[in-house]
């Protein structure tokens, strides 16, 4: 017989992993071994065994409130479609389930209720932000040791953490109740958009983001001055209230603990 | 770039003296360590447990910042380290993987390890990750493709790797020779040192019916940095490498005898899953350290209070 490549042989291997044809197990079980007493088939199957439960645990993991949500049944259909549908490409297994929401919102019977793909979408943001990269906060120390003068100049930035995300449904609420071992609310078609962030204690929160605060992050993120949020306040509300009102954002901003240090002035 | 942590523990403040007897364990010898794992994060630093250093699983800290990454930074000012992966897939016929590299050296800098260990196996090919350690076929085409990847990973990381044998099920009709034969060749080739996973032997040797006697025999004395102690699963006619349970007797027996093979070699407890407080894993790590003074001699520990740090 000729020698099989390492390539091959390697293929094969991974083959059978993904794969339950019968032929593609055959091919596999050619190139092993059988001395024993436990056959090959044995032997390839406790391969073939931890594959699917070191996946299967790893959804568990980062998704452990859609496994309420769904039940025990529903989960492990999930599972088993998203092991074939997507094999892991990554060399972490912290990435495997990334595409999950994805694969929810497209393949039935997930898709039919949006709301079990919005859960999952919005467990991978929190896992996003528990380990993204670290950065010094600006504080009200920080603020205090600005001149005023400045202050209109000052353009800030957003922690590495911080995500926003839109919901089409009561998805998050729904994640809480589970959260707090309660059922969930019917799921409703309702609007939301909310903030994820690490807090300053390296802990994991969110909120609700209403939208005045909505449009004033987003013009942050295309660069605005504090004096731009200003501006854009005058045109929402009373004139004498609108730096209060900044400010006051600008504080909530400070205490959640979204901003970096790394806030800088650039007169325009 | 992270910080570099300024105030880390090195090995040397750590020795272990030789006492009266004259004993002298070599320069790497670190003592009796434990895998740290998340759910002891806490307790570590609260306690400051009585214990020689820690590996830590590389793959765990190649995120950019939060909470593991606090702790882990926390932990290295008190203790050694030394970084264990498992995602390097140095047996795969894929090219290596530099992403997963540059991730491996930007954390090497940062928490400045004793060493660096990744398994003798591969994990994936073709862009699909099996996410297990997966054997190799023992011949020279294998031979070769792994001394040339050792190579090309220790030229990237400027240091030497430790490689470490795995538990496997299987065996490939491609097979040429033993496993230790493979694994010995390839750290006389590559200049890799080698990670013995005494309950992997235990494990493989009890699946592939070999003398595990024979396996600590045939590799070289000198290449050996590091024994890894685990538990297993016995299934009757076969064995899996769980890391689920305490050390068994069995794997404790086979430690002495790589202890008269191999000497001072730095120990430590390794426990994956259904992972036991704090306290009953230091107490198997006690356990090691008496089976070593029992096997080689006595050595006297810097009591916890002269440790500076």
């Amino acid at each position: 017989m000729d020698k099989l490549p390492l390539a091959s042989l390697q293929q094969k291997l991974i083959n059978y992993l993904i794969d339950d044809d019968p032929i593609v197990t055959h091919t596999i079980m050619e190139q092993i071994t059988d001395h024993g007493n436990i056959t090959r088939d044995v032997r390839l199957n406790i391969y073939k065994n931890a594959y699917h439960v070191r996946l299967k645990e790893t959804i568990e993991n980062d998704h452990e409130m859609l496994g309420f949500f769904l039940g025990d049944d529903l989960f492990d259909q999930m599972v088993l479609g998203y092991i074939n549908a997507y094999p892991s490409d990554n060399t972490s297994l912290r990435h495997f389930a990334d595409k999950l929401p994805l694969f929810l919102a497209s393949h039935p019977p997930f898709n039919g209720h949006p709301i079990i793909s919005e859960i999952a979408h919005f467990e991978r943001l929190l896992m996003i932000a528990f380990d993204a990269a670290n950065a010094d906060r600006f504080t009200r120390q920080v603020l205090s040791n600005t001149p005023h003068e400045q202050w209109p100049e000052l353009i800030f930035r957003f922690h590495p953490s911080v995500q926003i995300a839109n919901f089409n449904y009561n998805s998050v609420e729904a994640w809480q109740s589970l959260k707090q071992e309660q059922s969930p609310e019917p799921a409703i078609k309702q609007n939301s958009i909310w903030l994820l962030w690490r807090n300053n204690d390296r802990l994991t929160q969110f909120r609700s983001l209403p939208p005045q605060e909505k449009y004033l992050i987003d013009m942050i993120l295309n660069g605005a001055n504090f004096a731009d949020l200003c501006d854009f306040l005058l045109q929402e509300i009373e004139e004498d209230q609108a730096s209060q009102v900044a400010f006051n954002y600008l504080l909530t901003w400070i205490d959640d603990g979204i901003l970096i240090q790394k806030a800088f002035t650039q007169p325009k | 770039m992270h910080n570099l942590i300024t105030n880390q523990a090195t090995a040397r403040e750590h020795s272990l003296s030789s006492g009266v007897s004259g004993i002298v364990p070599p320069e790497h010898f670190l003592g009796f360590g434990l895998g740290l794992r998340t759910d002891h994060f806490q307790d570590v630093l609260a306690t400051k447990p009585n214990i020689d250093w820690f590996e830590v699983v590389s793959e765990n800290f190649m995120v950019d910042g939060g909470k593991p990454k606090h702790y882990l930074h926390a932990i290295r000012e008190l203790y050694p380290m030394v970084m264990h992966g498992v995602g390097l897939s140095i047996g795969s016929t894929d090219p290596l993987n530099m992403q997963y590299l540059r991730k491996l050296k930007v954390l090497v800098n940062e928490l400045q390890p004793e060493w660096i260990s990744d398994h003798l196996c591969w994990t994936g090919v073709n862009q699909t990750n099996s996410h297990d350690l997966l054997p190799l076929p023992y011949n020279e085409e294998a031979l070769n493709h792994v001394c040339d990847r050792v190579n090309q990973v220790q030229d990237f990381l400027g240091r030497p790797i430790l490689l470490e044998n795995l538990s496997s099920y299987i065996t490939y009709k491609e097979s040429e020779m033993s496993e230790w034969d493979f694994f010995n060749q390839v750290a006389r080739r590559s200049g890799c040192e080698i990670l013995l996973d005494i309950n992997n032997i235990y494990v493989s040797a009890r699946n592939h019916d070999f003398k595990s006697q024979d396996y600590l025999d045939g590799i070289d004395k000198d290449k050996v940095k590091q024994f890894h102690l685990a538990g297993h699963t016995d299934y009757g006619n076969y064995v899996i490498d769980t890391h689920d349970h305490p050390v068994s007797d069995p794997v404790w027996d086979l430690y002495k005898q790589a202890l008269k093979r191999f000497g001072w070699i730095s120990t430590m407890i390794e426990r994956d899953d259904n992972i036991p407080p704090l306290a009953e894993l230091l107490a198997e790590v006690e356990t090691a350290r008496n089976i070593a003074y029992s096997t080689l001699g006595q050595l006297e520990t810097l009591p916890q209070w002269e440790r500076t740090t």
